[in-house]
Parts: structure tokens; C-alpha cells; sequence
């Protein structure tokens, strides 16, 4: 028998583990699939250029740490007010001019941001990996035998943090309803005098906030290049279609499952064949439950 | 002003700066040739294709320094060949606008075939530097060549070394080993890991204890694969990783403690490129990577002649970029330089003429840059056993050679590998 799958203490020490390497990864899903939810819910435009706003937020870790030695930590609450801006400019100047047009051009509009983002980003700096290398880079958390990376336990916390703030934000405060509100039914709440457009623009600016510190937090785990976001991004749509569109909690769960998947996938059938299991469970969830594991029936049409 | 005007004057000023042609050494190139030059300098490979760039410029301006080639300037049209469509519709460009005769490239085993392919079509030479996917020279093409081995070549001197230095020093014999083989899954990853299999079982009786591809582009977490490996116990760890691959997989190994004796790698991307030694400083300590000759390399080990141009391309590069070459550079000059080579005996672009002269070329081992010989295969195929290679190993922060030991200064150190915190 493979003695990789023999039961024994030995294996109980490797199944929890496992058990936490899905938990962190998932921590790391849930951090770049909760912006991307919420503007999928909110506005129903599928940002295709979400993992080029991640691959920003991790240039921004890099040239902070590399020119003035700034701390990932510390960078992540600049980070915030940063992409906030850059998320409004790139609303105004991209997105209000799309947001009445066909899923189609919204389509190639983010698409074809995704592209200019990507190049500009190997023009300006060039083509190489790069890395953040900070003091608490790789230290481990031992815990009996299971070790912790304390990049991604904080990565974890912040995803959780951010995930409950976002949602306390929509259910308890004005803007929060008014946010729902335009999501329910556009006309409708411009016909209540709700400014539709300036709900798009907080919207969006807090998405790409929320990308922009996810980037700033992953930084330090892995490679820094001008098409880093797509090696995310594809798993965030995973998510975000899972977790039922525009449901937070949902998105977090999503990430769980998406992380269990591929963590088990990679220890009993190999590495190569995460993706064809989580793919697998992706159709599945389109086929069966169209508005996602967690979301409510009749959902996904919402506002379209 | 007259552009005609404004031209005289810009060209007057050029030549009084000093742009004017350089006649110091050799004899003065007159008029120019030029030839194709296909790299990858956007996109996901850019950061190899740059150096492979700057290795080709240094040769040019190397080989125009020494006469260029049958009696002109050497000089390149330059074209981005981002993926497989882009180096088709490039190379296309290159012959068909252009009017080059000769197209040399690509660093990426994605690109090679189909720019070779265009090329051989319209046949034209095609001449290859660096791409090692062992299909480039089995399809039956003409003029079609390659200056460095193919992957396949890769796998052998890998387990050479791994049987042959490492296995003694384990004190165990090459059938005792067992070996984990881990890689990306591209043709490169592919061609290296089958041919090592291979030889391991065949040859020399090793245990394979795993084998496991992945895509590099998608992979977030190496946790598992490390667990499942941990439990097979490896003596040696054979991982052919990209990029960010490689570094995930030693600090998740470090992060589990997984201990084994050692871990080789072949090739200039992954472990054996410059990011791994900047992701990771002296944690990088002990990785082996197979490549072209690096800091620690005898230059007395080589023939005079492969002294003098060894010695003349390791300064350029150290004065164009400051380090002592990089893998993309040696193998873009060394390719280059191999073209001056069969140019100054062919004396001609003409596919025919310039065939004769790449297959009669028959010169040892040490004769010109990295050490390397050459005798062509029928197929255009450039000889394992002349074109040397060389294992480095990371030590503190720098890829030094260590393996053939009659070629190095330097001595490979922590074998086996010890706990992680001990390898300073």
C-alpha cells in the first residue's frame, strides 16, 4: 500500500496539518474573493481586472519595503486609503461610462483594463520575480506538529476582520442599505433619490481597497510579477460563483471549500489535479445551484 | 531646416562624438549584416528573454570588435515573441520584411517550435540558443540548428552527478537511492524529469519513490505535496521548478522541516535563477542546479583560444551589468558566438554552403564560451558530450560551480544536507 495513506499516528499529524494549511490558504481566498464579491453583488459587473489590482497592491509592498524598508503591516494601512483613490479614479475614468452598457462591454472594458494594467506594470518594472523579504518572513508557529506561517495566520485574520466588518457595513449603516438597495433594484432606488452613481463609485473604491491590502498582505508569501493577480484570480471567480454572488460570509466559505479541495486534491491524487476537482465543483454549483451553495434562489438575476 | 540638412548634421556629430566606425581592433567591418534576433521581452517570460538580450548584444558587440562577420557589421532586427502565435507571426515578419536570412532565439521551449517552423518554411536558418525541448530537432526540418543540448541532456548529467558525486558522499550506492521527482509541467520540466527517470532506472537501478508534475502558473500552497514527500523519505529530491514554484516549495519544505539529502535542479529558471538567491538569502544554501558555468569556473581548464573569448564575454557582462554572467546570457552568447564561428568558415548565408560548414566544425571540449565544444548532429543537434555543463550550487546568496571538480576552485558543501538552521 502507498505509504502515504497508511493510518497511523504519523497520519493523524498529516491530516491536521492539512486541515491547517486549508484553513490558512482559504484565509488568503477569502482576503482577494470578498472585493470582488462585493462588487459582482452590488454593482453586477464581473471586474476581470481584480488580480491586477492584487498585483498592485503586492508592487506596492515591494517598492515600500525595497526603497524606505517599510514594513507589509505597516504598508497595509496606507494600502487602504491608496486604492481607495485608485479605485474611485479607475470608477470615473473606466467603469461610469460602461455601467448602463451590456455584460458584454463590461466585459471587455475590465478585460482590456486587466491587459493595460499588466503592461504597464512590465514596462514600468520590467518583467522579473520579485520579493519582499521582511524580518517575520517564513516565521513558524509550532503547535504540537503542526506548523503555522505567520504571514498567513495574519493574512487569515485580517480576511475574517475584513469579512465581518463588510458585512456589518452593508446591514447596519445607511450607506450600507442604500448599497443594497441599488443592488436590489436600480430604478428603483434612483426613483427612492438614491445617487445610483455615487453608490457605484463607494462601491467600487471599497472593492479595490479591500484587492489593494490583500496584496499588500500576500506580498511577502509569494513572487511579485506583472501578472501575478492571475494566478488568483481564476480561484476568486471559483469563490465568489460558490459562495452565491455578493454574499460575504458566502465568499469566505467559498474560499474554505476551494482551499480544502485543492489541499486534498494535491495530497491523494497529486498537485496537477486540484484544479480539475475544484473546476469539477464549480460546474456542478452553476448546474444545480445556479445562485451558489449559500445564496438565496433568484439571486444572480437580481438587478440585471 | 531640411531633413536631409538635419540628417548630415546628426551623422556628422555622431562620427566627431565618437560613434564613428571602430577600426581599434581587427579589421574595420564595412557595410552591415544583419540577422534576426526573436525573444520573448514582453510578458510572462520577458524576464529571461531580457537577459538572453543583453548576452546577444554583448557578443555583437564583441564579435563586430573582432571583424564581425564575413566582413560586416553584425547587426540585429529585434522581435517580441511573447508566446507560440507572436513568435510564428514574428519570425514571419523578420523574413518576410526584414529580408534576414538567419533568425536565432528564443530562450522558451514554447517558442522555439513554431518560430523554427516559419523559418524552415521560407528556409531560412534558424538557429537556436537556448530552448531544450527535445522534439526542436525531430521533425525532420532543414536548417534548422541547436547550440545547446536538449533536455534529455539536462536529465543525463543530472543523474551523472547525483550517482556519480553525490551517491559516494551518502556513502550509499546509486541503487540505493531514492528519489523524489517533482516538476512543472511544461515541455522543459517534462523533457529533463523523463530523460533523469530514465537513465536513474535504467542505468544505475535508482528507487523511485514519487513522481508529480504541476503547473506552476496556479500553484498557492506546496504543503501537501511536501507532507506526501516527507513520508516516502527521499534520499534526493529531483525538482525542475519555473519560479515561483521553487521558492515556495524550499521555504514550505523549511516551514515543515522536511529533511533530505539534497535537491538538484536543472537549468537557468527556478532554482537557478538570480530571484531564487534574492527571494531567499543564505536560506538558499545547499540547492543544486545544473547550468553553465558560474563564479569558482578554472579558466585554465579551457583551451587558449577558449580562454580568450571566456574571459572577454565574462567582462563585458560583468561591466554591462555589474554580476558575473547569468545561464540566459551564457547561452545567448555562447549560441552567438557559434554562428561567428560557422560564418567565418561557410563565408556565406546561403543554407547549403552554411550547412557544410556547421557539420565539419569539430572542435574539443574548452574551445569557446562556457567551455563548451562543438560537432553537430545530422539533425543540426549540437553534441551532450562537447557542450559541458556544470553544476552550481547556492552558497551564501551566490550560485558557485562545484561539479566537474577539475573545472572549479570551489568544493560543494553540505552534503547531506543538514537541519535547516545549520547550513552556514
Amino acid at each position: 500500500m502507498d505509504p502515504a495513506r497508511r493510518l497511523g499516528p504519523a497520519q493523524i499529524d498529516v491530516l491536521a496539518q492539512l486541515a491547517v494549511a486549508t484553513v490558512l490558504l482559504g484565509g488568503i481566498y477569502a482576503l482577494i474573493a470578498v472585493g470582488l464579491t462585493l462588487i459582482f453583488g452590488i454593482m453586477r459587473v464581473v471586474n476581470f481586472a481584480h488580480g491586477e489590482f492584487l498585483m498592485l497592491g503586492m508592487y506596492l509592498a515591494f517598492w515600500a519595503f525595497a526603497l524606505y524598508a517599510v514594513d507589509p503591516y505597516v504598508v497595509v494601512l496606507l494600502s487602504i486609503p491608496v486604492f481607495f483613490v485608485v479605485g474611485l479614479v479607475t470608477y470615473v475614468l473606466v467603469m461610469r461610462g460602461v455601467i448602463q452598457a451590456s455584460h458584454n462591454v463590461q466585459i471587455f472594458t475590465t478585460v482590456g483594463l486587466s491587459v493595460v494594467l499588466q503592461n504597464v506594470a512590465l514596462v514600468a518594472w520590467a518583467g522579473d520575480f520579485r520579493f519582499v523579504r521582511p524580518w517575520h518572513l517564513s516565521t513558524v508557529i509550532r503547535a504540537g506538529s503542526t506548523t503555522f506561517n505567520l504571514s498567513q495566520v495574519v493574512a487569515f485574520l485580517i480576511a475574517v476582520g475584513l469579512t465581518v466588518a463588510l458585512v456589518a457595513f452593508m446591514k447596519w449603516t445607511h450607506a450600507g442599505r442604500v448599497m443594497r438597495a441599488t443592488a436590489q433594484d436600480r430604478d428603483a432606488a434612483t426613483l427612492m433619490g438614491i445617487d445610483t452613481d455615487r453608490v457605484y463609485r463607494l462601491t467600487f473604491a471599497i472593492g479595490i481597497a479591500a484587492v489593494g491590502a490583500a496584496g499588500v498582505l500576500v506580498a511577502p508569501l509569494y513572487a511579485i510579477y506583472p501578472t501575478a493577480g492571475l494566478q488568483f484570480v481564476l480561484l476568486a471567480y471559483v469563490v465568489v460563483v460558490l459562495g452565491g454572488l455578493g454574499d460575504m460570509f458566502g465568499a469566505m466559505l467559498g474560499s474554505f471549500i476551494v482551499a480544502a479541495v485543492e489541499v486534498a486534491g494535491s495530497y491523494l491524487f497529486g498537485t496537477a489535479w486540484k484544479e480539475i476537482f475544484y473546476f469539477i465543483l464549480f460546474i456542478l454549483v452553476l448546474v444545480f445551484r445556479p445562485a451558489g451553495l449559500f445564496g438565496q434562489r433568484g439571486a444572480e438575476t437580481l438587478g440585471v | 531646416m531640411s531633413r536631409v540638412a538635419l540628417g548630415i548634421i546628426v551623422a556628422t556629430l555622431a562620427i566627431l562624438l565618437g560613434g564613428g566606425p571602430d577600426a581599434v581592433r581587427g579589421q574595420a567591418p564595412t557595410g552591415e549584416y544583419k540577422i534576426g534576433v526573436l525573444e520573448p521581452l514582453t510578458g510572462n517570460l520577458a524576464f529571461e528573454g531580457k537577459r538572453h538580450m543583453e548576452g546577444l548584444e554583448v557578443v555583437r558587440d564583441l564579435i563586430n570588435e573582432r571583424g564581425g562577420v564575413m566582413g560586416k557589421k553584425l547587426v540585429f532586427a529585434v522581435a517580441d515573441a511573447t508566446d507560440p502565435t507572436a513568435a510564428a507571426s514574428e519570425a514571419n515578419r523578420l523574413i518576410t520584411r526584414e529580408g534576414v536570412k538567419i533568425i536565432t532565439g528564443t530562450f522558451s521551449s514554447r517558442l522555439c517550435g513554431a518560430a523554427s517552423e516559419v523559418a524552415a518554411r521560407h528556409k531560412v536558418i534558424y538557429w537556436e540558443s537556448s530552448c531544450v525541448d527535445p522534439r526542436f530537432n525531430k521533425r525532420d526540418l532543414k536548417y534548422v540548428y541547436r547550440t545547446e543540448i536538449d533536455a534529455t541532456g539536462f536529465g543525463w548529467y543530472n543523474i551523472e552527478f547525483i550517482a556519480k558525486h553525490l551517491a559516494p558522499r551518502f556513502n550509499l550506492k546509486p541503487n540505493q537511492l531514492k528519489v523524489a521527482f517533482l516538476s512543472e509541467d511544461s515541455s522543459y520540466g517534462q523533457g529533463v524529469t523523463e530523460s533523469a527517470r530514465q537513465r536513474a532506472k535504467t542505468e544505475f537501478g535508482m528507487q523511485e519513490v514519487m513522481l508529480e508534475y504541476y503547473n506552476w502558473t496556479t500553484l498557492n500552497d506546496m504543503t501537501p505535496t511536501i507532507l506526501k514527500m516527507k513520508q516516502l523519505n527521499p534520499d534526493v529530491v529531483h525538482h525542475i521548478g519555473f519560479g515561483n514554484d521553487a521558492v515556495l516549495f524550499w521555504r514550505q519544505s523549511k516551514e515543515q522541516n522536511f529533511l533530505f539529502k539534497a535537491l538538484v535542479h536543472a537549468g537557468a529558471t527556478g532554482y537557478g535563477g538570480a530571484d531564487f538567491g534574492k527571494a531567499l538569502g543564505n536560506d538558499a544554501n545547499g540547492v543544486f542546479a545544473l547550468l553553465e558555468p558560474g563564479p569558482g569556473f578554472r579558466l585554465e581548464a579551457l583551451r587558449p583560444e577558449g580562454q580568450q573569448i571566456e574571459k572577454a564575454f565574462r567582462d563585458a557582462i560583468q561591466k554591462r551589468t555589474g554580476t558575473y554572467p547569468f545561464g540566459a546570457h551564457q547561452l545567448a552568447g555562447a549560441g552567438l558566438w557559434l554562428l561567428k564561428l560557422v560564418l567565418d568558415r561557410a563565408k556565406t548565408d546561403d543554407p547549403e554552403k552554411f550547412n557544410a560548414a556547421v557539420m565539419s566544425l569539430d572542435m574539443p571540449v574548452g574551445s569557446m564560451i562556457n567551455g563548451w565544444g562543438v560537432k553537430f548532429s545530422e539533425v543540426g543537434q549540437n553534441a551532450n558530450d562537447r557542450v559541458q555543463h556544470y553544476m552550481l550550487q547556492w552558497q551564501n546568496g551566490q550560485l558557485v560551480t562545484v561539479w566537474p571538480e577539475e573545472f572549479t576552485t570551489l568544493r560543494a558543501k553540505w552534503i547531506p544536507l543538514g537541519a535547516w538552521d545549520q547550513r552556514k
